[in-house]
């Protein structure tokens, strides 16, 4: 078990800079996921605390000691990667021991070891099969094996399941939760899948272009997004943005009318996420007009896009709530479900 | 069946007899005496004899160039092998300037004409006093075993997936380990038909070993060669032997090899 610390970390590939003044420090035990859109630098930090990238600039310690310069198997770490990367020659058996082999445990330790690691993913049955007898959630689940068999101070995992369909994921994402529950060490886990960055994480690092765009519990990103980015990348449907002048510390068109946050100047974004716009049959105080444009099915619930105004949104209603296209209606922005940024810097207001 | 399938497997089996036809008449041929083999309707039912292979097998300058082509061809692709696979693994992995141009220099070697090589080499050998000598041979022969192991395992290298590579570094795997341990046993069977491949090139070359060679080091394919010319009629039954002898390794080479590269083929990829 392991603290991991990046300070002020840079990675240029020749004149690209990708990764500017990073700065990390991971709890012990704690499940930390990178979470961001494609390109962003995810994989490359994970690869330089991996020792597989070279770290071009500042400091990473894991536990405490600097390790820009040891190789990767002299970090205390084991890593899991997105396509599975077992050795294809080794049955499934070998391919779990073989890092311990080679750091020279012996082979009665190594027997003891592997029993409750194979029970755990259940591989019994397929330890004498080679990589290319296995289905893919099979052999991630190999993968898997084949670092906790190390007990590693640290567990990076670069995108395990993106390769896998829907119903595996979610299979193995579960168990990925139940082994870091009774391992407890501390992880790193690489993924663009916000659902899977949501149920996983003990903390989300939001990062964007190479920077981090929000640190924080998934309850804290999502009800508190410190960037118009953070706003914009998470949730499902995705939030609700609306432009607007401040004029006399208000926030007006022709319909709305909102308070300003305080401080507030200049163009500002509202954001409201579609589950928070209330739907109301009649007139009440503080609704707006709206026209129904499109209605979607989604199952539990209907998605639908609204013309309010100028402002087009969505709204997330109860699937059973009939609407019709061109249907007039009223709706309500609750004030304690808006978000306010600075259209220039992105900044939260408030 | 469908009309267009029966037709192209009848296609398939024309090729097949175009290819295998003339190697069976002469493995025929090899066996059968010179009564059996100059009538103008070609016999297939013969009483089979030895004699053209005790011949051949016999004679002492077959018997030493058969040597001699085992010797060259094995140090030759011994050779090649040892110094081609981590050439081609380091091209494969090392992606600049020079390994490019590395990789460019061993395929250029296959460009030039034998013959360009073959008289700078003989006034080379002539003067280091090793012309016709095994070594001369086994030296001039690696250029070809080299280019062709390492022109032929780059991509077999290129193939074996690069987070293998990173999986068993973080498996406490250093350079070398990662080398013999997961890259090599990963491209192996490619590695190895490469390999299989340069000695056929080697066993069967003709020119450079006629242009190097004398009479202490030559090879099989030059006394085969020079069997055509014994007395005034052409020995057919000899020549025929000598072919069937010549053939004999590359054949079962190619035997071990396509077993495995089939194996390789049908398998489910692991990517
Ligand atoms: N070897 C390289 N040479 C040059 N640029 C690179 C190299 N590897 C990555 N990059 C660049 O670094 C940036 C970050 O790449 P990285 O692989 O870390 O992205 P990522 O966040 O993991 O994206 P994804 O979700 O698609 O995996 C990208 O813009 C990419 O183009
Ligand atoms: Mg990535």
């Amino acid at each position: 078990m392991a603290t991991v610390e990046c300070r002020n970390i840079r990675k240029c590939y020749g004149e690209l800079e990708v990764i500017r003044d990073f700065n990390l420090s991971i709890q012990d035990h704690e499940f930390v996921v990178f979470l961001g859109p494609s390109g962003c630098g995810k994989s490359t930090l994970l690869r330089m605390v991996a020792g597989l990238e070279d770290i071009t600039g500042g400091d990473l310690l894991i536990g405490g000691a600097r390790m820009n310069d040891r190789d990767p198997g002299d970090r205390g770490i084991a890593m899991v990667f997105q396509n599975y990367a077992l050795y294809p020659h080794m049955t499934v058996r070998h391919n779990i021991t073989f890092g311990l082999e080679r750091t020279g445990v012996g082979k009665a330790e190594i027997e003891r070891r592997l029993t409750p690691v194979v029970d755990a993913l259940g591989l019994a049955i397929y330890l004498d099969r080679k990589p290319v007898e296995l289905s893919g959630g099979q052999q991630q689940r190999v993968a898997i094996a084949r670092a906790m068999i190390k007990t590693p101070e640290v567990f990076l995992f670069d995108e395990p399941l993106s390769n896998l369909d829907a119903k595996l994921r979610g299979h193995l994402r579960v168990e990925i939760a139940r082994l870091h529950k009774t391992l407890k060490s501390t992880s790193i886990y690489v993924t663009h899948d916000q659902l899977e960055a949501m149920t996983l994480a003990d903390r989300i690092v939001l990062m964007n272009q190479g920077r981090i765009e929000q640190m924080g519990t998934p309850e804290e990103i999502y009800s508190r997004p410190a960037t118009l980015f953070a706003a914009g990348f998470i949730g499902t449907p995705n939030m609700n943005f609306m432009q607007f002048e401040v004029e006399g510390g208000a926030l007006r068109d022709g319909l709305i009318h909102l308070p300003a946050p305080a401080g507030a100047q200049g163009q500002v974004t509202l954001g409201i996420r579609p589950g928070s716009v209330e739907v109301l049959p009649d007139a009440a105080e503080g609704s707006l007009p709206a026209l129904v444009e499109r209605d979607e099915f989604h199952g539990e619930t209907r998605l639908v896009s609204l013309r309010c105004g100028t402002h087009s949104l969505m709204a997330s209603v109860p699937a059973h709530m009939a609407l019709q296209e061109g249907q007039e209606l009223h709706i309500r922005l609750p004030e304690d479900k808006l978000h306010y940024f600075d259209t220039q810097t992105g900044q939260r207001l408030d | 069946m469908k009309p267009v399938t029966l037709i192209l497997r009848g296609l398939l089996v024309l090729a097949a007899l175009l290819v295998l036809l003339p190697l069976v008449w002469t493995l025929l041929n090899a066996f059968k005496t010179n009564a059996d083999l100059l009538v103008s309707t070609p016999k297939l039912i013969f009483a089979p004899v030895w004699d053209n292979m005790d011949y051949v097998l016999g004679r002492r300058s077959v018997s030493r160039a058969l040597m001699n082509s085992l010797v060259v061809c094995s140090y030759a692709v011994l050779l090649g092998a040892v110094l081609g696979v981590p050439a081609a693994y380091v091209i494969a992995r090392i992606k600049n300037r020079a390994t490019q141009e590395a990789q460019f220099f061993a395929l250029s070697l296959r460009f030039l004409p034998p013959v360009a090589v073959a008289i700078p080499m003989m006034v080379i050998w002539l003067g280091l006093d090793m012309y016709d000598s095994r070594p001369a041979l086994i030296i001039t022969y690696m250029t070809i075993t080299v280019s062709i192991t390492i022109w032929l395992s780059v991509p077999a290298f290129e193939r074996v997936p690069i987070a293998i590579e990173e999986a068993a570094r973080v498996d406490r795997l250093g350079p070398y380990a990662v080398f013999f341990r997961i890259a090599l046993p990963v491209a192996k069977l490619q590695v190895l038909s490469a390999i299989a491949f340069s000695f056929i090139l080697v066993w069967n070359e003709f020119l450079l070993a006629m242009m190097l060679t004398t009479s202490r080091a030559k090879t099989l394919p030059i006394i085969a060669s020079e069997m055509s010319q014994l007395g005034m009629s052409v020995p057919w039954g000899i020549l025929n032997a000598a072919v069937v002898l010549l053939s004999l390794p590359p054949l079962i080479l190619l035997a071990l090899v396509g077993t495995g590269l089939n194996t390789a083929f049908s398998k489910k990829s692991s990517e």
